[in-house]
C-alpha cells in the first residue's frame, strides 16, 4: 500500500522542438486550439522594459464581457446563430461552474457548443451525449457537444426543434458567461446590444508587470531538449522552473525557509534584471498569436538574452482543453501550454495537462 | 461526478450549527447532513426526537456554496446508537420517527448487530467505530449482502483530527473494512461539532487514499456515494424507488366532494 501512496495523481508533459522558419510548423495552430485562456506569462531576461510593440499588442488586448443568467438556447437560436456565429469567432465559457461537479457549457469559435452535464441533468434534458472518459465505475458526467453550424443544424429542421424544445422547456439550463467577440469584418454586431437584457459587464485583462532582480536563469541549448551534455538544462527541469519563476517562488534554499527548498537547475547563470509581464483575463488565442509573433520579431535585433518564454494558461474548469479534447478535473484543473523562443527564431513547445486530461496534441 | 456532501454534522445548539453549516458551504460542500444520535445503548426507552427543521435555520438565507451561485443543501440525518437487535425495531417496519429523517443510519457496536443491519435492518448507512479498536471482525458475507442491498459504510474523521491514538484506530478499521469490501460503498464525513474540525472535500479525498481507496474512489467517496445515499434515503418513502405519494391538496379535495361520484378523479399514483 505504501507503493501506491508514493504516487501522486498523474500529470502529462509534451514537449517538443520546432523553429518559426520551418513551413511546417504548427506553433499557429496549437495558439489557435487552445480556445479558452485565463492567464498569459511573459517572462524576457536582460530587459528593464517591456519591448514597445508588445506593449502596444498588451494595452490593445480587448475587453471580454461578463453575462449573468443567461438561458443556454438563447446560444442556439437562430438570430444568434446569424448574427454572431457566421461572422467572426464567438467564445462563451460558463462562470462560477466547476467542471467535476455542476454543469458546465462553451461556445468554441468553431461554432460547436459543448455542455458538460451530471447525470440528473442529463436524464432530464433528453438531448444525445457521450459519457465522459472520465467517470469512475458508473458515468456520472455526460458531454454533449453539437455543431451549431451545421448543415443538419438548420433552424426549422427536426434537430433544430429538438434542441430548442430541450434547452427551453424541457429543462432550462441558465449559466453565467464570459463572453469575447472576434468580428471578421468591420460592421460588428454589438454584444452589448443583443444581450442588453441581461446584466452584463464589461471587463478589460489586468496586466501586471514586475521587473525581477539578480535571478538565476537555466542555460538552454535550442537543439538539445534532453540536455544529453552537461552543458545545459533539459525542458522538464525549465518547465519547472518557470513555475518557479511565474509564481514568484524563492529558490535560494535557504536553511531557514520551510516553504520552498527549490533550487535553480545546473547550468545557470545570474541575470541582471528580467522582465515578468503578467495578462489575466479571457484572453482570446488571436491576441496571443500576435504576442507569440512580436516575441519572435524581438530577437531580429541582436539581444543579450539567449531565449524568452511565453506561458499561457487555461481554465481549470473549462470542458475542453485543446480542440474538443474533454477537460476534467481530478485535483487540480492544469492545461497549459509554454513557448520558449530562442534567438536563433527555434521554439520548443511544452504543453502539460493534469490527471483527468487526454493527452495534447 | 456528483457535488460534495458532508453526511455529517452533529446537530449542536443553532448558532454554532449554522457557523458549521457557513464554514462547509464555504469549503466547498453543495450538500450537508445534520445528524441527530439517538443512543439506545446507554438509555432504553428512549423518544426518538423530531428533526430540525431547516429552514429555522439562517431564516431561510442559506449561504451559497463557494464556487457557484446555488445555496447549501441541507437534510436531515438520523444515528441509532445500538448494540442489540430488539432496540432496532424502529429500522425494520416503517416507523413514523423515522420517516421525518431523510436518512437514517445505525451505528452498531456488536457483531451480531453489525450482521443483521448488513442483511435485515433498513438503513442507509452503516458507521464504522473509528475511536476504539474494532471488537469484531467484518465478514465478508455481510458486507457484500450490505452492498448489494446498497447500504453505504460511512468512516468519520474528526476523532483523528482530535486525538493521536484516535488516528491509529481510525486507519486501521478503515483498512480493515477496505480488505472486506474492496472499496466499494464507501463514504467519508466529518462528523464535526465545531467549524475548525471540517476539511475542504479534496482534502478528505487525499484522506481515502490513506485508507487504502483509489484516486477516483476516494473522490467518489465524498461526491458520488453521498448523492447515493440520499438518493436510497428518498426511496425508502417510495415503492420500489418508482412511485412516491403526495398529499392532495385540500381544496381540490372540497371541490371533488361536490361533483357526482362517477366523475371524480380516481387517486393517481404520480
Amino acid at each position: 500500500m505504501w507503493e501506491t501512496l508514493k504516487k501522486c495523481p498523474r500529470h502529462l508533459l509534451v514537449c517538443e522542438k520546432s523553429s518559426f522558419k520551418s513551413t511546417n510548423s504548427r506553433h499557429s495552430i496549437h495558439v489557435q486550439q487552445h480556445y479558452f485562456n485565463y492567464r498569459v506569462s511573459v517572462l524576457i531576461p536582460e530587459c528593464s522594459a517591456l519591448p514597445q510593440k508588445l506593449d502596444s499588442i498588451i494595452k490593445d488586448l480587448g475587453s471580454y464581457y461578463l453575462v449573468k443568467d443567461v438561458p443556454l438556447h438563447k446560444l442556439v437560436c437562430e438570430e444568434f446563430i446569424t448574427t454572431f456565429l457566421s461572422k467572426g469567432s464567438f467564445y462563451a465559457l460558463s462562470y462560477s461552474t466547476r467542471i467535476d461537479q455542476d454543469n458546465a457549457a462553451a461556445l468554441l469559435p468553431t461554432g460547436k457548443l459543448i455542455i458538460s452535464v451530471d447525470k440528473d441533468t442529463y436524464e432530464e434534458l433528453g438531448l444525445e451525449g457521450q459519457s465522459s472518459r472520465y467517470s469512475h465505475k458508473t458515468p456520472m458526467r455526460y458531454v454533449i457537444s453539437m455543431d451549431l453550424t451545421a448543415s443538419s443544424f438548420a433552424p426549422g429542421g427536426n434537430r433544430y426543434k429538438r434542441v430548442m424544445w430541450a434547452l427551453a422547456e424541457k429543462k432550462p439550463l441558465k449559466f453565467d458567461f464570459l463572453m469575447a467577440w472576434n468580428p471578421s469584418d468591420d460592421r460588428r454586431a454589438n454584444l452589448i446590444s443583443y444581450f442588453s437584457a441581461y446584466q452584463l459587464k464589461e471587463y478589460q485583462p489586468s496586466v501586471a508587470i514586475k521587473t525581477l532582480k539578480d535571478i538565476e536563469c537555466p542555460v538552454l541549448q535550442s537543439s538539445d531538449l534532453r540536455a544529453t551534455s552537461a552543458e545545459s538544462c533539459d525542458a522538464q527541469e525549465f518547465f519547472d522552473w518557470q513555475g518557479v519563476v511565474f509564481n514568484e517562488i524563492e529558490s535560494e534554499n535557504d536553511s531557514g525557509n520551510f516553504l520552498s527548498t527549490y533550487c535553480c537547475p545546473d547550468p545557470n547563470i545570474v541575470v541582471d534584471q528580467a522582465t515578468l509581464c503578467t495578462i489575466t483575463g479571457f484572453i482570446l488565442p488571436e491576441k496571443i498569436h500576435l504576442l507569440l509573433e512580436s516575441l519572435c520579431h524581438y530577437f531580429t535585433e541582436p539581444k543579450l538574452t539567449p531565449w524568452a518564454v511565453l506561458a499561457v494558461h487555461g481554465f481549470a474548469d473549462s470542458p475542453v482543453t485543446w480542440r474538443e479534447d474533454e477537460h476534467g478535473f481530478h485535483k487540480g484543473g492544469e492545461n497549459l501550454y509554454s513557448f520558449v523562443v530562442f534567438r536563433n527564431h527555434d521554439y520548443w513547445l511544452q504543453m502539460a495537462v493534469g490527471a483527468n486530461d487526454g493527452c495534447p496534441p | 461526478m456528483a457535488v460534495f456532501m458532508d453526511l455529517s454534522i452533529q446537530s449542536v445548539e443553532k448558532k454554532k450549527l449554522e457557523s458549521i453549516i457557513e464554514t462547509a458551504a464555504h469549503l466547498g460542500y453543495s450538500a450537508v447532513a445534520v445528524n441527530h444520535v439517538a443512543n439506545f445503548e446507554k438509555e432504553t426507552k428512549k423518544e426518538i426526537a423530531k428533526p430540525l427543521c431547516h429552514e429555522e435555520l439562517f431564516e431561510g438565507a442559506l449561504p451559497i456554496v463557494q464556487g457557484t451561485t446555488k445555496p447549501v443543501k441541507i437534510v436531515t440525518r438520523l444515528t441509532i446508537v445500538a448494540s442489540d437487535p430488539s432496540h432496532c425495531t424502529e429500522m425494520r417496519t416503517t416507523s413514523q420517527r423515522t420517516k421525518l429523517y431523510d436518512v437514517v443510519s445505525v451505528f452498531p457496536k456488536t457483531e451480531k448487530l453489525f450482521h443483521t443491519a448488513c442483511l435485515n435492518l433498513d438503513v442507509d448507512l452503516i458507521c464504522i467505530n473509528v475511536t476504539e479498536k474494532q471488537p469484531f471482525y467484518f465478514k465478508r458475507a455481510a458486507v457484500n449482502a450490505a452492498i448489494s442491498r446498497g447500504i453505504y459504510f460511512e468512516l468519520v474523521y474528526t476523532p483523528a483530527i482530535r486525538d493521536s491514538t484516535m488516528r491509529r484506530y481510525t486507519i486501521s478499521n478503515a483498512l480493515a473494512l477496505m480488505q472486506s469490501c474492496k472499496g466499494k460503498n464507501i463514504i467519508i464525513s466529518s462528523g464535526a461539532e465545531k467549524p475548525l474540525e471540517l476539511r475542504g472535500p479534496y482534502d478528505i479525498a487525499n484522506l481515502g487514499l490513506l485508507f487504502g481507496l483509489s484516486e477516483a474512489g476516494a473522490k467518489a467517496a465524498v461526491s458520488t456515494n453521498c448523492r447515493a445515499v440520499i438518493l436510497h434515503g428518498a426511496t425508502r418513502k417510495t415503492a420500489f424507488g418508482v412511485i412516491y405519494t403526495m398529499p392532495r391538496d385540500e381544496q381540490e379535495d372540497k371541490r371533488e366532494a361536490t361533483a357526482p361520484a362517477s366523475k371524480r378523479s380516481r387517486t393517481e399514483a404520480v
